[in-house]
């Protein structure tokens, strides 16, 4: 990284660029100073992390339920797989204008966008998940008077959870990628929207700042959170092979 | 095995409250400066640190009516008392005075 920072500021001099096309590292940690000193810097990443974890949150639960009652209900699954079908080949960038009309500028607009977002690949995954799960271990559960609740709780979720932990993977990084996007075309806050703003201001180095920021966000996410709670969730609940071997 | 994720939480936590805590003591310093204490909406001067960008004016349009910005300070009528603390517990505010109104 510091090597990454050593190049980027040597070769400044080199491009000979002006600061609006090509700013130095140092015009980028100015300007983040900047971006604190005002304020603007943590409202924006404060707005952006409140939007991320509503969306996030509320995408992942509606796709899980949705996986598993698709995954274990046949008419469920024939009565919503057209329309799911329909939803999932209208990308999200397509509803952002009509929500953006209905409900404004603002964090509901950009929630429901993150919704959209996660929702698909956690329901296709808890899915695939809930329909892998071992035909083996549910007959025998049922040979011994397991109700059907007993047989999801005992069976089919703890298989579908590397699925559905993948699936939670893949939604957070595409939330991350639609939070960008909502905050550019929806939203007068967030961290997306300095990246917009500053290159719509001509401060290139405000943009930068915002792109490092976004970076650094999603390292912190997946370093403190998504990958200690993937590696205890599959060990602890999953049908892992670690699982299997211990009990 | 949920250690970091808990050990992360609590730092993010203690964060905040510790900017929270900052934030309602440099509020009550610079509200000082305004004895009596208002208890009614009132006419004030925002004095900035800097110029006020656009974000800034946007925030404090949402606490009262912004009539004019002249040099680092911000002159609001209609300001409600909460609304007036909340102004001053911003970090990049540095002062609340008075203002006649004109």
């Amino acid at each position: 990284m510091l090597l990454l920072f050593g190049a980027w500021q040597l070769s400044v001099p080199l491009v000979g660029m002006s600061s609006y096309f090509y700013p130095a590292p140092a015009d980028v940690f100015a300007a983040f100073v900047d971006l604190v000193r005002k304020g603007i810097l943590p409202v924006y990443l404060a707005d952006s992390v409140l939007r991320y974890l509503t969306g996030m949150v509320a995408g992942a639960t509606l796709g899980i339920a949705a996986g598993v009652l698709i995954g274990v209900h046949r008419t469920a699954a024939l009565a919503l797989s057209p329309l799911l079908k329909f939803l999932f080949a209208i990308v999200e960038v397509a509803w952002i204008p009509i929500f953006v009309v209905w409900f404004g500028y603002g964090i509901e607009t950009i929630v429901l966008a993150l919704i959209y977002v996660v929702f698909f690949p956690v329901l296709y995954n808890t899915l695939l998940g809930v329909r892998t799960a071992p035909q083996i271990l549910v007959n025998a559960v049922r040979s011994l008077g397991a109700s059907r609740a007993d047989v999801l709780r005992l069976v089919i979720l703890p298989s579908a959870l590397p699925g559905i932990i993948t699936g939670l993977r893949l939604g957070a990084g595409f939330a991350f990628r639609g939070l960008v996007f909502a905050e550019m075309v929806a939203a007068k806050t967030g961290i997306g929207y300095l990246i917009f703003e500053g290159a719509q201001s001509q401060q290139t180095a405000r943009t930068i700042v915002g792109m490092i920021v976004m970076g650094l966000l999603w390292l912190a996410i997946d370093q403190f959170y998504l990958r200690p709670i993937e590696r205890a969730t599959i060990q602890t609940w999953g049908l892992t092979v670690d699982a299997a071997e211990r009990t | 095995m949920l250690r970091l994720p808990a050990i992360a939480t609590a730092l993010l936590l203690l964060a905040l409250a510790a900017y929270a805590l900052a934030a309602q003591i440099g509020a009550r310093d610079k509200l000082a400066a305004l004895e009596p204490q208002p208890e009614a909406r009132g006419d004030y001067a925002i004095t900035l640190a800097f110029a006020p960008e656009r974000f800034h004016q946007v925030l404090l349009q949402d606490k009262g009516r912004l009539v004019a910005v002249r040099g680092h300070t911000v002159y609001m009528k209609d300001v409600e008392p909460a609304a007036l603390r909340s102004i001053a517990r911003n970090y990049w505010v540095q002062s609340v005075a008075r203002w006649s109104g004109s």
